[in-house]
């Protein structure tokens, strides 16, 4: 079975590769005019009422007060709660959250298969009875073999449940339904196929034990264990999707990273001989093309502003014929 | 009333109008406007209009320009420009200023329509999906996955279909006109994806590729602004005259003449009206004088070009004109040689100097920019003059003017002065960052062109509308005199537009003003009262 093993290298390495991409790509954008959104959480003393440094006289002479707590407080909310929906869209939530929920738990869920292949490897096995060569952690065994199972199984309710129930959801409310292409409905039942795939594997591998030494396989480049059918098409469509992935929009979750810490909460003040101050200096710098009347095409920002006077500010006119 | 369902793909259509609205199909108002006949009818546009001007989209007029292509040529002439312009809203160097956020706002929506209904337009309409936070956001989207990408045709299919065509740009480009740049909508993404930027981005295309932008805004407005002096067209003499005007008004207020000190080099503070101040009303101007003086401040006024007025309608629709008139301002700035430049109760100019155009100037452009909401409420606080609430003792509820509030955070200042000045204080609902829009954002307020004051009221305005009516509804009736504070010119001209429109100084006897306005009212010093209920 050596191409299923190269495939899910492959598509593993594909998936890392592209995100990282797509974030150096956001994150080497250059630097965009203000367009900060109240309130922001890590103003301190200010974010509950939505306030800024701005409502204190001379705040450049001041140093800022901002807190670290208030914005990752805000952040949990949302990683771990979807805040806003739960807010301003409750019927949804009630569907997105559990799935989301699902997500969570499957990650968690490849972290104890992967932690439970390393322990193997080390020469623990894991079982549900207590393994003595661990000593006084000898408990560990099982708390992962039954952790192992619990989060796994949990996980695939939920996201086949409310994955189901998104799908049911988009068709059901019109706003969504209008709004929805194709691709929509193919991202869901994707997934949906992948977790479907993924409970028939697990008929034949009630404890994950499987699992644990494919991982094993994968972990140590050695040939996989014998496996079933149903995990053969599981395996190959899970690759598949993490292949897919990192080009759709289901990247939001790194997408909201910069959202949020670089558009909506950067309230960074430029100050004169600041660091900003020497951002802006740069990008005032970059040339326009623009062709309306009133622009200079092939001028520099800078000298667009400073060196056109008013007089030659032309405008749209109705071209006589 | 069946609905008529606007689908994305729709936009191309070729009909006529695409969405027609009735009283009906509007979001109901509390009494004394829960009847039928309590507000005027809505109109059709004219037939000469249709042939001139784009009134495809819902039969409102909001770019004045007769833009609408005639021939076969000039259709495909415009789907040319619309692509040349749309890859330089994609591009480093010629939208350096919104690449990160716009890249973002395109790519990452996952359609939950979690941020409709935190639009008041879109709720104010009877939820018509032409006015969706996400319905221009979606028609750019497709345009870019479809027209930019490799392999956009046949992708389309399959990620959401649209047709670029003569009737798509131009009823994209009127509803870029159809929201206020609010961002209340964006407060609700989950994701942070920002639909009010998609709207800002697409007004942009059309200015800076094509020069298409509302008279008001672009023309008479940012153009005039940095050739004539002000987008009202005052000139320095002018604005001298008013000056004295208003000093002449300062004495048989307040008993004793106080000299306004204009063009002052050294002083601390430069403060910057916007100009629609000066010409309607200029008890604004006025107030900001007598507290100033009285509380012992260092300021000055400009009467050089540009600096007497405030606005800068760029940050609607241009960043290169926004670039232009805040260089400007704080060029002056820096030759009158003060500490910093405080600009006085307009929103817009807030943000503008503050906010989004601090990051074009740089060295000696680059001067501290405040707002004059904190400096008011040091006056209370420190009693640096002597007030008595109990002259204010009237119903006053608060407008939050969003490019001061939600955009910029200057959110308690202007509560606490009215805690402290105004027994009968009451907020409306929502209120602070999480308030909404006066109807007059993004430049709506000053667009007076054609039927579009029409939709600005009936539509817009809406919801202000509701939330001032609910603010006082123990007091609703005529014979008690309501004060609607709101500290930004803009918001001043919109929500006088939408009292008239519904006749309520009439019926309800709500007036509206600024918040200085109400602290000179309290002042002691002061024995026949500042404001004088008079609707203007
Ligand atoms: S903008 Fe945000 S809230 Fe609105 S549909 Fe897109 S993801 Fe959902
Ligand atoms: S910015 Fe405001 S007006 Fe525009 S779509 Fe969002 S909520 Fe509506």
């Amino acid at each position: 079975m050596i191409w299923l093993q190269a495939l899910v290298y492959f598509s593993f390495t594909v998936f890392v590769l592209v995100v990282l991409a797509k974030v150096v790509k956001y994150a080497t954008m250059p630097i965009h005019l203000r367009w900060e959104l109240y309130p922001v959480p890590h103003e301190k003393g200010r974010a509950e009422h939505g306030g800024s440094y701005f409502e204190e006289a001379d705040w450049w002479k001041k140093p800022r007060e901002t807190t670290l707590i208030g914005e990752l407080k805000d952040m949990f909310m949302e990683m771990l709660f979807i805040k806003r929906v739960f807010e301003h869209k409750r019927p949804l939530w009630w569907f997105t959250y559990p799935f989301h929920t699902g997500i969570y738990l499957i990650l968690t869920w490849f972290a104890l298969v992967f932690i439970g292949a390393i322990f193997e490897i080390a020469g623990f096995p894991i079982s549900a009875a207590s393994v003595q060569q661990l000593g006084f952690l000898s408990w560990l065994s099982p708390l992962i073999y039954y952790l192992t199972w619990i989060v796994g199984v949990l996980a695939m309710a939920l996201m086949l449940i409310f994955g189901l129930g998104l799908l049911f959801r988009r068709l059901g409310d019109e706003g969504m339904r209008s709004y929805s292409a194709p691709i929509d409905y193919f991202n869901l039942l994707f997934i949906i196929a992948v977790v479907a795939t993924g409970i028939a594997a697990w008929q034949y591998d009630g404890d994950f034990a499987v699992a644990r030494a494919f991982m094993k396989s994968l972990i140590t480049f050695s040939p996989l264990p014998s496996i079933s059918g149903a995990t053969i098409l599981h395996v190959t469509l899970l690759s598949l999707l993490f292949l897919y992935l990192p080009f759709t929009k289901m990247t939001h979750f790194f997408g909201k990273y910069f959202t949020y810490h670089k558009v909506l909460w950067e309230d960074e003040p430029n100050l004169r001989g600041g660091e900003i101050e020497k951002e802006v200096k740069k990008v005032l710098g970059y040339r326009i093309s623009w062709s309306a009347p009133h622009m200079k095409p092939g001028m520099t920002w800078a000298d667009e502003v400073l060196k056109v006077s008013p007089n030659e500010i032309d405008v749209w006119k109705k071209e006589e014929k | 009333m069946a609905k008529e369902n606007v689908k994305i793909e729709d936009i191309s259509k070729p009909v006529e109008q695409l969405v027609k609205l009735t009283l009906d199909d509007l979001m109901p108002l509390p009494p004394p406007y829960d009847k039928p006949g309590e507000e005027p009818e809505l109109t059709e546009p004219t037939p000469d209009w249709r042939e001139k001007y784009v009134t495809d989209l819902d039969g409102y007029i909001a770019i004045d320009l007769p833009w609408k292509p005639k021939t076969k040529e000039e259709e495909e002439e415009l789907v040319r420009k619309f692509l040349s312009g749309l890859q330089k809203l994609l591009d480093k160097e010629n939208n350096w200023t919104f690449l990160q956020p716009l890249m973002l706002s395109v790519e990452y929506c996952a359609r939950c329509q979690t941020c409709s209904d935190a639009c008041p337009i879109y709720i104010s309409s009877g939820r018509k999906e032409i006015y969706r936070p996400t319905y221009r956001a979606e028609v750019l989207r497709r345009i870019i996955k479809k027209y930019l990408t490799p392999g956009g045709k046949i992708k389309a299919k399959f990620t959401g279909d649209i047709d670029l065509n003569a009737n798509t740009i131009i009823r994209l480009a009127e509803d870029a006109y159809r929201c206020t740049l609010c961002r209340r909508c964006t407060q609700t993404c989950p994701i942070g994806v920002d639909n009010g930027l998609i709207s800002h981005e697409i007004r942009k295309l059309f200015s800076q590729e094509m020069g298409i932008a509302p008279k008001a805004l672009h023309e008479l407005g940012t153009v005039q602004h940095l050739q004539k002096g002000s987008s009202t067209g005052l000139t320095p003499d002018g604005f001298k005259d008013i000056i004295e005007f208003i000093e002449d008004d300062i004495e048989e207020k307040l008993g004793r003449r106080i000299k306004i000190p204009v063009d002052e080099k050294g002083a601390e503070i430069l403060l910057i009206h916007n100009a629609g101040e000066y010409l309607s009303w200029p008890e604004n101007p006025a107030a900001f004088a007598i507290l100033f003086e009285e509380a012992g401040i260092s300021w000055t006024l400009s009467s050089e070009q540009v600096a007497y007025d405030a606005v800068n309608y760029g940050v609607w629709y241009d960043d290169v004109q926004l670039a232009r008139v805040a260089t400007k301002h704080t060029e002056i700035a820096a030759k009158l040689e003060v500490d910093k430049i405080v600009v006085g109760e307009c929103g817009h100019a807030h943000k503008a100097i503050s906010v989004v155009a601090d990051r074009v100037l740089a060295d000696e452009y680059n001067i501290p920019r405040e707002s004059c909401m904190p400096i008011l409420w040091d006056i209370v606080r420190k009693k640096k003059i002597n007030f008595d609430p109990e002259k204010n003792n009237f119903p006053v509820t608060l407008h939050d003017p969003c490019n001061m509030v939600r955009l910029m955070g200057v959110v308690e200042p202007q509560r606490k002065i009215l805690r402290e000045l105004c027994p009968q204080f009451r907020e409306m609902e929502p209120h602070g960052v999480y308030n909404y829009c006066c109807g007059g954002g993004s430049g709506f307020a000053i667009m007076q062109s054609m039927n579009f004051p029409e939709w600005r009221s009936a539509v817009a305005a809406r919801m202000k509308f509701k939330q001032t009516l609910e603010a006082f509804k123990d007091c609703i009736s005529p014979e008690i005199n309501k004060y609607l504070c709101a500290p930004c010119s803009n918001c001043k001209g919109a929500i006088r537009d939408m009292l008239d429109y519904y006749n309520a100084p009439e019926k309800c006897s709500i007036y509206y003003g600024g918040l200085v306005e109400l602290m000179v009212n309290a002042m002691v010093d002061l024995e026949e009262p500042f404001i004088e209920w008079e609707f203007h």
